[in-house]
């Protein structure tokens, strides 16, 4: 035998299959039995490697990560629905004690002036309810994603 | 184990439902990858306590960065690779070294003149199959791959028991597949030596 005994990488790939050794080791392997032990040693190796024990938790992982998640938001805010209505409750007692001095007051006010700035002032007020119900979701949104 | 609602077949199925809020959805990809992540976080932790702790810690990540998931790897490998991850940042956290290079061995193949170690040096008459058998080689085996370095262990479990092929193995550690197959020749021509030793040294 004329060609040299194969690297220690000839002898892994040929015990893997893969790739598909050269000729001239593949011939060498062939007619060589200190390489074919070695190519066994190795596949040896790799089959008792394929069939260890799978680690494994003691306890049950999937359902520990799943109650740690982010609560799902409930269908209907209820406690914005709450709050809502303490806050209208407030008003209406309001109006209801006070209302006939804030008419008195507001009789004076409607000039043209004072209805447009009522107006616009009515108009901000909106915009700024609509842009913080708007961040609001987003913030709902977030906090169930994270 | 409780029964779970029929799975998604397909991984854009999958994280749609759990996009959606389908917290069962969530619980098939827990399912589907816990063996990759169990195998990662095993090979790559030392210390038994701190390995539930990483494992979760993985999958709140992967819950979180879901939205992100654009598909170009399986889920898999993508779940695979956050667990990588996390468990290298442990490491780092931890200054812990995912391969010492003193623990390297030289890759290049005995040559002329160099002379292979002792327990490497069959003669004409050696016989694996009468050198394995008879030990409990799966036992000698988990042994000697808990001895090598972290990366090499984990590069033995993804590509020996969790049959990853060498490109899924470069995706999880962002390693080039140069770099995946010398490492894991390397690490299969430690552990052989180890259990060539082991065996000379049981009367074989």
């Amino acid at each position: 035998m004329t060609t040299p005994h194969l690297s220690e990488r000839d002898l892994q790939e040929a015990a893997a299959q893969f790739p598909a050794l050269p000729a001239p080791q593949a011939a060498h392997l062939r007619g060589c039995r200190r390489c074919q032990g070695q190519v066994a040693t190795y596949q040896h190796l790799f089959a008792a490697a394929a069939c260890l024990p799978q680690p494994a938790f003691d306890f049950d992982l999937a359902a520990t990560v799943l109650a740690q998640l982010p609560r799902a938001r409930p269908a209907f805010p209820w406690v914005l629905s709450g709050v809502a209505a303490l806050v209208l409750g407030v008003v209406v007692a309001f109006l209801a004690l006070f209302g006939g001095v804030l008419v008195q007051v507001f009789q004076g006010l409607f000039t043209g002036l004072g209805a447009v700035l009522t107006v616009v002032a009515g108009f901000l007020v909106a915009v700024q309810c609509l842009e913080l119900l708007a961040r609001h979701r987003r913030q709902m949104r977030l906090l169930a994603l994270s | 184990m409780r029964n779970l609602p029929t799975a998604p077949s397909t991984d854009q199925q999958l994280v749609a439902q759990v996009l959606g809020g389908n917290t069962a959805a969530f619980e098939h990809l827990v399912r589907r990858t816990e063996g990759l992540v169990t195998q990662l976080v095993f090979k790559m932790i030392r210390h038994p306590a701190d390995r539930p702790d990483v494992a979760q810690d993985v999958y709140l990540k992967v819950f979180r960065c879901l939205a992100g998931f654009k598909f170009q790897a399986k889920l898999s490998t993508w779940v695979g690779q956050i667990a990588y991850n996390t468990c290298l940042h442990y490491l780092e956290k931890k200054q812990l070294v995912l391969l010492d290079p003193a623990e390297t061995a030289p890759d290049d193949p005995p040559e002329e003149g160099r002379r292979a170690p002792p327990a490497l040096v069959a003669g004409p008459d050696y016989d694996p199959e009468a050198a394995l058998f008879g030990h409990d080689l799966a036992g000698i085996l988990g042994t000697a791959i808990e001895q090598l370095p972290p990366l090499y262990r984990t590069l033995i479990a993804l590509y020996h028991q969790q049959e990853l092929s060498y490109e899924e193995i470069a995706q999880i550690t962002s390693l080039p597949d140069g770099t995946v197959k010398n490492y894991l020749f390397r690490a299969r021509k430690l552990l052989k030596q180890q259990l060539l030793a082991r065996y000379q040294r049981d009367d074989l």
